[in-house]
């Protein structure tokens, strides 16, 4: 192992040796010739040009080139609020961050007063959010039962006047608002401008009131939504099972 | 229901046996849920696309999934995710090299029923692909319009926002669903029996038995003649005036809109059609009137750190204003 780690080492040795012995050729160094200078003597007549004095002065009349600022009047007072905000910032002036601790402390007494009275508001369950929106437009729709009362209705004289005339439909609606009073009367069922027939005919507990019931609602609806013709006939029928019913059992 | 004294003007059989057959038919597998299927029928009667949402593991996809078996028509499923992008849905213009031409190749959206699975777990841009073919039936790809077939439904799941990894829809998008079915947990006897048809077996054995029951043809059919349904002027009115309420209460930041009226009114006739009538009552208007508003409205801020639902809101509306009678 020693021999063959000498023989490397004496073998680079050589190499060595011998790239030092290789012959480097000479660098052939050219020589710039200068070529001789030519001066050549400007001879043209100089005629000096002067400024137009009359476009000069007609230029300086126009805005375009007035650069001075025009401090006719000062500035706005909207300019003048924030310079004097920003003026409360200035903490280089010892007057001025004096001020600017008044500011400070005036500003938190007025957010401290605000939030009580949010808080108090909020306790008595006023919508604080609420009062500053613009309150909304109620649509008023044209519905004869809102002005209506069921229990201040005389039934039987609109009824009567209604069929006079042969508006049955009519009829049938004043003979289902009067079988709603009946049940209202009875407290069988709460009457409010809100509910549905369905919401009266599940407030009834009694099977055969609810179904009883459930069939005048029918014959209402037919009329009243369906927009079924009725004729005198018909309406007899119907005015018979109403009042058979009278707030019982059809 | 019928009455005794007055002759149909309508005749409502065939749509009222189509609902009982979709009713019997998703009562097979979907335990109780009444209700939610009541509103999914009552839906694709008026023409509209259904948002069904609940916290995960309560059948909505499922109940969807079923909605559209049980109809014979084009059928596809849209999984988002929240890298899908907006032509992954409509479709794109592919380069073909033997006739030297870029050629259309349709996106999942082009079919009948489509179900778009977890729909708020992909971003704003892909939903507003959907904006132009939910309101107007059509997608409009390089310049070129491409009409929908009709029936034309779009069934969409969603997670509540609370829930991880789920992006708000866009108001726009919200307004063009007719609905947004809410599905609560089931009751303990509804959850006894899921658990027992599961161990029975039975679920997985029906779900393959699960045969159509209606035509895309006749939901065409069907939604004309609910379109025809008599609407009081008094009740045009009540759903005029709960839209108006909604706009100007001070719980709300944001009302209902126009299409929500519309919505109102197209939903009771379906609902009426559903229960029998030819007309339509204020109780139709009011069963509606929560899952057509909820997903429209906004509350304020206030009121959403209070905890109040719309739900609540809408009540409220409702008992405001005074029934036609």
């Amino acid at each position: 192992m020693l021999r063959t780690v000498c023989l490397f080492i004496f073998m680079l040795f050589c190499i060595h040796g011998y790239a030092g012995k290789v012959p480097v050729p000479k660098p052939v160094v050219k020589i710039a010739v200068k070529p001789k200078a030519v001066l050549v003597t400007d001879t043209a007549t100089i005629t000096p040009r002067q400024f137009d004095t009359t476009a000069l002065t007609a230029y300086k009349k126009l805005p375009e080139f007035v650069y001075r600022e025009n401090y006719d009047g000062g500035p706005s007072l909207w300019t003048r609020f924030w310079r004097w905000f920003w003026s409360l910032f200035d903490f280089k002036d010892k007057r001025v961050t004096s001020n600017f601790f008044v500011f400070l402390k005036y500003f938190f007494i007025a957010l401290g007063v605000a939030a009580i009275i949010f808080l108090v508001l909020k306790l008595a369950g006023i919508n604080v959010l609420n009062t500053f929106r613009r309150n909304p437009k109620v649509a008023k729709l044209a519905y004869a039962e809102s002005e209506e009362n069921i229990h201040e209705i005389d039934f039987d004289t609109e009824i009567e006047k209604a069929v006079a005339v042969n508006n049955y439909r009519l009829a049938v609606r004043m003979l289902y608002l009067k079988s709603l009073k009946q049940l209202s009367d009875k407290g069988l069922i709460d009457w409010q401008l809100n509910k549905t027939n369905t919401t009266y005919i599940n407030e009834l507990t009694d099977n055969s009131q609810r179904e009883a019931f459930k069939r005048l609602t029918n014959q209402f609806e037919y009329v009243w939504y369906g927009d079924f013709a009725i004729n005198g006939d018909v309406f007899k029928t119907i005015s018979l099972l109403f009042n058979n019913f009278k707030g019982g059992t059809a | 229901m019928e009455n005794e004294n007055f002759e149909q003007r309508t005749d409502l059989s065939k749509l009222s046996a189509a609902v009982d057959k979709i009713k019997t038919t998703l009562a097979q597998i979907i335990v109780g849920q009444q209700d939610v299927i009541e509103l999914v029928i009552a839906g694709i009667l008026a023409d509209g696309h259904i948002l069904i949402e609940g916290v995960p593991g309560v059948a909505k996809t499922l109940t969807a999934k079923l909605v559209a078996k049980a109809i014979d028509a084009k059928y596809s499923r849209i999984q988002f995710t929240p890298d899908l992008m907006p032509s992954d849905v409509l479709g794109t213009s592919v380069f073909n090299p033997k006739s030297t031409a870029f050629e259309f190749k349709q996106g999942p959206i082009f079919g009948n029923i489509i179900l778009i699975d977890e729909i708020n777990r992909a971003p704003a841009k892909t939903q507003s692909a959907l904006f132009e073919v939910m309101e107007e039936r059509q997608v409009t790809i390089d310049g070129q319009t491409y009409k929908m077939d009709e029936p034309f439904i779009v069934l969409a799941t969603q997670n509540p926002v609370e829930q991880e990894g789920t992006y708000r829809l866009p108001e726009a998008q919200l307004d063009r669903f007719l609905f947004k079915i809410e599905i609560k947990y089931p009751s303990l006897e509804e959850e006894i029996a899921i658990v027992t048809q599961q161990h029975q077996q039975k679920t997985t054995e029906q779900l393959s038995h699960i045969n159509a029951v209606l035509a895309g043809a006749d939901i065409i059919a069907l939604r004309k003649q609910v379109r025809e349904l008599y609407v009081e002027p008094k009740i045009l009115a009540f759903t005029a005036q709960i839209i108006h309420e909604s706009r100007s209460n001070k719980s709300l930041f944001l009302g209902g809109s126009p299409r929500a009226s519309l919505a109102i009114v197209n939903a009771a006739k379906a609902m009426a059609a559903i229960k029998g009538r030819d007309f339509v009552t204020p109780d139709d208007i009011i069963s509606v009137a929560k899952p057509v508003l909820r997903h429209r409205i906004m509350l304020t801020p206030d009121k959403e750190m209070e905890g109040v639902t719309p739900d609540e809101v809408i009540s409220q509306i409702i008992q405001k204003i005074e029934v036609p009678r």
